[in-house]
């Protein structure tokens, strides 16, 4: 656990060196101000870091995980990892003031430890009961906390102040880790390693279309990761209103959108 | 006895939406259908299926409304042969990097939730892909040109492909002191690429 804070605190650090400059062109600046990227320097030293990393360590073991391991093993081991969550999921749930939520993920959870062989097996997702992945960076985005500047983090990736201060409350709340610390306290460091091979086994395809079709990966991934971190907040924020106008906030995706006329 | 009642009047509810079906829900069901018979679940050739899926894709995008967007400003900077060439090279470009990912079709329906009206005579077309786990929400941006409809913009779970194009392209330009050619032509090499790998790539 000391570990993590350390690492923590080291990324924050890091974060205080590099800072680009504000444009004072009119539309630098507001491309500037969308982007919401004052560490851009920095954090696109980390990406290269982190691709280079990923190309050499990270993308070869998760290519030999989907190769030796077979895809009913794979997906027992997602589900076990993934009903390990449940509870941090079930507190967040309570905490954005979504009852019927925590009612389905604790369903959910009892179902799958007790019918599915200790969450190997996703017993509830074949009755069609939703899944949901509340983290507490989602509950301070619910509460009005701003997501603050982007972050790209050293091996996490993408993220932005809000939700690296949630990602760190949740793996330091989740019971599983506490229950384990005096018994195993490696335990922590493994879930997370095999999580971490695990999601990027899931994610191999996918993340290989969208860098080969990106002429700026970093910026692709930062737009990606904001627009859908304000979906999740929205989802779950009832009729978020706009603090300065009073009117209903909108989505990020109602922007305006010109069409084209002929000249 | 009340509920097979309840089941039937369901059954006629859901079984037979076609003559209560709003236009902009049937113009993107229809488009779905015809990629999902002709392409997604074709036994056609690679080449077959991608020349199918350009000509529907085509036919279905505003295309220059789209280019004008994600250039923001750097499509009043170009000049009209460059808008033309980025607009060509662009097409081309999506429609590969679709076709990429066309093996990652794995049986998936879309159910159609509603439209909501956006500004002008834009509409949202809410719509899910019902997965294996969660559905994936997916909303369908489309506007209304006397009777037909075409797609400005689709957005995967919050995501805008058009503010995800326009974000990219722009930290590509500023880096390339706004030349728009220099990302026509960025394009075009990364199509290539998408020809080379594909042509190689095992049928998974």
């Amino acid at each position: 656990m000391k570990q993590i804070k350390l690492i923590f605190l080291c990324g924050l650090l890091i974060l205080g060196t590099g800072c680009t400059c504000r444009p004072t062109d009119p539309a630098e600046l507001a491309v500037y101000e969308a982007n919401n990227d004052p560490f851009e320097p920095t954090n696109r030293a980390v990406f290269e870091f982190n691709q280079s990393v990923d190309k050499a360590i990270i993308k070869p073991i998760a290519k030999g995980y989907r190769f030796v391991v077979p895809k009913w093993l794979r997906a027992a081991i997602y589900n076990f990892s993934l009903n390990l969550r449940q509870p941090v999921y079930f507190v967040n749930a309570l905490l954005q003031g979504e009852p019927k939520q925590a009612g389905i993920i604790t369903k959910r959870f009892f179902l799958n430890t007790f019918l599915g062989f200790w969450g190997t097996i996703d017993v509830a997702g074949d009755m069609k009961i939703p899944a949901y992945d509340n983290d507490f960076g989602q509950t301070l985005g619910v509460w009005g906390v701003p997501p603050g500047p982007f972050v790209m983090l050293p091996i996490l990736g993408p993220s932005d102040v809000r939700d690296a201060v949630g990602y760190g409350v949740d793996t330091v709340a989740a019971p599983i880790n506490w229950a384990t610390d005096s018994i195993w306290p490696g335990f922590i460091y493994s879930r997370m390693a095999l999580e971490g091979i695990d999601t990027r086994e899931r994610a191999l395809d996918f993340l290989d279309s969208l860098e080969n079709s990106s002429t700026d990966y970093y910026a692709t991934l930062r737009t990606m990761y904001q627009q859908n971190r304000q979906k999740k907040v929205n989802d779950n924020r009832s009729a978020p209103v706009n603090e300065e106008t009073g009117e209903a906030e909108k989505a990020s995706y109602e922007f305006d959108f010109p069409e084209y006329e002929d000249e | 006895m009340k509920k097979l009642a309840v089941l039937l009047i369901a059954l006629t509810l859901f079984c037979k939406p076609v003559y209560a079906v709003e236009p902009a829900i049937q113009f993107i069901s229809d488009l779905a259908d015809k990629i999902i018979t002709n392409v997604l679940t074709s036994q056609d050739s690679e080449e077959k299926k991608i020349n199918y899926f350009r000509k529907e894709f085509t036919q279905a995008l505003d295309l220059k409304s789209i280019g004008q967007f994600v250039l923001g400003r750097y499509w009043k900077m170009a000049t009209t042969e460059q808008r033309d060439a980025f607009l060509d090279a662009f097409m081309e470009f999506t429609t590969l990097t679709w076709a990429d990912r066309f093996h990652m079709y794995n049986g998936q329906k879309i159910i159609f939730a509603g439209t909501r009206n956006a500004e002008g005579k834009q509409l949202y077309v809410d719509s899910k892909i019902m997965n294996d786990g969660t559905p994936v929400e997916v909303i369908w941006r489309v506007r209304q040109k006397g009777d037909s409809f075409k797609i400005i913009d689709i957005i995967v779970e919050g995501v805008s492909m058009a503010m995800s194009y326009r974000n990219e392209y722009t930290a590509f330009l500023q880096k390339n002191g706004g030349d728009v050619s220099k990302l026509t032509d960025e394009l075009k090499t990364k199509a290539q690429n998408f020809q080379l790998t594909s042509s190689d790539k095992t049928k998974k």
